[in-house]
């Protein structure tokens, strides 16, 4: 018989580990969205955004909660540099392109966070890590709802921007037709810039609500995420943010639960035999849209 | 002028083939050193492997998950070799064709997928096949502990390195053979004509999923010898084998080098691991990556068409110049 506490408990785990999908795979489809350009290297930037969280942490020492706002703003400085001088030159060449310069990127960056930060397995403590709250046959460590909330409160000031900045604006006006956007006079190369920042932003959220949970990382711990994070959109369809989240959940859920069930070694397969079952039944993705 | 120049360049084809092979002959004379066959040996292989991942590009498809078909050949190369004492010799057409069959299979999957999608699946594929080698396959495969792997000669036998180093040449040469005649058949026009417009192609007759599904195949099976040949030269076995970084090494050299041509994955190789092995006597362990990194966002920013067009890019310039110095440049009205 299925134990209704260990069911709870797994997708209670699954909405947490959601979250980071979600962060990450919403970045993605923000800079997909703009650009249409699929950056491989995005949990690259995760990665920079958990080791700046755990340094200024390790010298200050003040709450890493706090330290979320500054790692999101070292972001999108180096997302914009990394967008100008290697993204833009490629814009509208050949496809696929943008994958194999990903890899170019990975590599530096990867190998460059080795050099400054060592490739040792690190953690830090959350001020937190004793607090947790029993809710019914749960044990929830207080950590999880604060990123839950934090995830939900970076959803939502993500929405408002789109929806009632005029730089939002421009940026929903640049996805839908690019075109379009440079005829009414809207500078596409600065939303561009920008919305590479903001998702790159959002990826360096999702490495400090990481690290600050416990998680141990290394300079290796983005890639896997973010490939997730690009399934998670696939099935969600591309460009869709709400797709995003039900993606993102959906695949915290299968992966805990598979960690449970057959071992943790299926954690990472689980994802990618969804994928695949799923695009070979609808290979434009659950929500995505049909024909070619 | 332009016939001379072709005329030039197949000149300079020809000699440059015939020099690199005569270079491969008699490179183990050059250098005693066993260190330096070895990186040679290991070069061959990965020009096998990327010319084999090269060849499904040519056919308009991209794979992120390569490392999965020469993982799987390495396998399958290793068991059926260790469990019948056949020679490796045999053993790796017979392992490469397990990886060609299971090409077949997840091609049939992807023949629908569109680029994104396709890198996704076929990166998820390597995924998937190397937590079933460590979990469902552990009895047979050893798990995370890998195993022994029969050598390709026994070292028992007199100057061994120099025989299974000119047994590898000669298996390279012949995969390179192989698929130059692929692209210049048939078969090769139909890639051609899938990967430029599929529907274009479609009307003129060519079944793209057929095609499609025989590119998978063959590069498959090409990447599978690679995987079985570096095993058996290794004489391990371990599922690390699978893991991205071998997804990503053959990408990086073809790029590199020139996607879609015949000799873009075997420079690009060559070049990289010139350079690799260059920058491994300063002692860069991580500064290592990171060049190779600036330098393939530099080829493909600036050379879009990998090193194999670099003449052709500098006698472009160099002409330019030269009509600039001429005549000044015609004032805009």
């Amino acid at each position: 018989m299925v134990d209704f506490g260990i069911l709870l408990q797994i997708v209670f785990w699954g909405v947490y580990a959601g979250c980071i999908y979600i962060l990450l795979a919403t970045g993605l489809n923000l800079i997909f969205g703009v650009m249409k350009i699929v950056n491989f290297a995005h949990g690259e930037f995760l990665m920079i955004g958990a080791y700046i969280t755990a340094t200024i942490f390790f010298i200050t020492g003040i709450n890493p909660y706090a330290i979320i706002l500054l790692s999101m703003l070292a972001l999108i400085a180096i997302g914009a540099v990394v967008e100008r001088l290697c993204f833009r030159p490629i814009l509208g060449t050949g496809k696929l392109n943008e994958i194999f310069l990903s890899i170019g990127l990975i590599y530096i960056i990867q190998n460059g966070a080795a050099i400054i930060w060592g490739d040792a397995w690190q953690s830090i403590k959350s001020p937190y890590q004793e607090i947790s709250v029993l809710v019914g046959p749960l044990n929830i460590p207080i950590d999880y709802i604060i990123i839950m909330v934090v995830t939900t409160a970076i959803l939502c000031g993500l929405y408002l921007f789109l929806k009632k900045t005029k730089i939002g604006r421009e940026m929903r006006a640049t996805s839908q037709n690019r075109k379009g956007a440079m005829l009414v006079g809207i500078n596409v190369e600065r939303i561009d810039i920008l919305s590479f920042g903001i998702g790159c932003a959002i990826a360096a959220a999702a490495g400090t609500l990481w690290v600050v949970s416990g998680q141990v990382f290394n300079p290796y711990m983005g890639s896997i995420p973010a490939v997730k994070a690009f399934a998670i959109i696939i099935l969600g369809g591309l460009g869709s943010i709400p797709g995003a989240i039900i993606g993102g959940l959906l695949y915290g859920i299968a992966e805990n639960g598979a960690a449970y069930y057959f071992g943790g070694i299926w954690k990472d397969a689980i994802s990618f035999i969804i994928l695949i079952i799923v695009l070979v039944i609808r290979p434009t993705g659950i929500f995505g849209e049909s024909g070619e | 002028m332009d016939m001379d120049l072709n005329l030039k360049r197949d000149a300079l084809v020809r000699y440059g083939t015939l020099a690199v092979i005569g270079i491969a002959v008699v490179a183990p004379f050059l250098s005693g050193n066993l260190y330096i066959l070895n990186v040679i040996t290991l070069m061959l292989i990965f020009i096998i492997f990327a010319s084999a991942w090269n060849l499904l590009a040519y056919s308009g498809q991209g794979s992120l998950g390569h490392a999965a078909f020469f993982g799987i050949g390495a396998y399958a190369s290793t068991l059926i070799a260790a469990k019948s004492g056949i020679s490796p010799y045999v053993t790796i057409f017979l392992g490469a064709a397990v990886a060609a069959f299971i090409g077949i299979l997840i091609g049939l999957t992807c023949v629908r997928l569109k680029e994104w999608f396709l890198a996704m699946v076929t990166f998820g594929f390597a995924i998937i096949v190397q937590t079933i080698t460590v979990s469902l396959l552990t009895p047979i495969t050893g798990g995370w502990d890998g195993i022994a792997s029969p050598r390709l000669l026994s070292p028992d036998i007199y100057s061994y390195q120099l025989i299974e180093y000119y047994s590898i040449l000669a298996i390279t040469i012949a995969c390179i053979v192989f698929i130059y005649y692929v692209i210049r058949s048939r078969v090769g026009l139909a890639f051609s004509a899938i990967r430029e417009n599929e529907l274009e192609a479609r009307a003129a007759g060519v079944d793209p999923v057929k095609y499609r599904l025989l590119a998978f195949a063959l590069s498959a099976y090409l990447a599978g010898i690679a995987g079985a040949l570096e095993i058996h030269h290794i004489g391990y076995i371990t599922p690390e084998i699978f893991g991205v970084d071998l997804s990503f090494w053959p990408i990086t050299y073809v790029i590199l080098g020139g996607l879609g041509t015949l000799a873009g994955p075997i420079v690009g190789t060559i070049v990289l691991t010139i350079i690799w092995e260059w920058l491994k006597m300063f002692g860069l362990t991580f500064g290592r990556y990171i060049i190779i990194g600036v330098l393939l966002i530099m080829v493909i920013i600036f050379l879009p068409h990998g090193l194999v067009n670099l003449p052709n890019e500098i006698q472009k310039r160099w002409k330019g110049r030269k009509q600039k110095d001429a005549a000044p440049a015609p004032v805009k009205e």
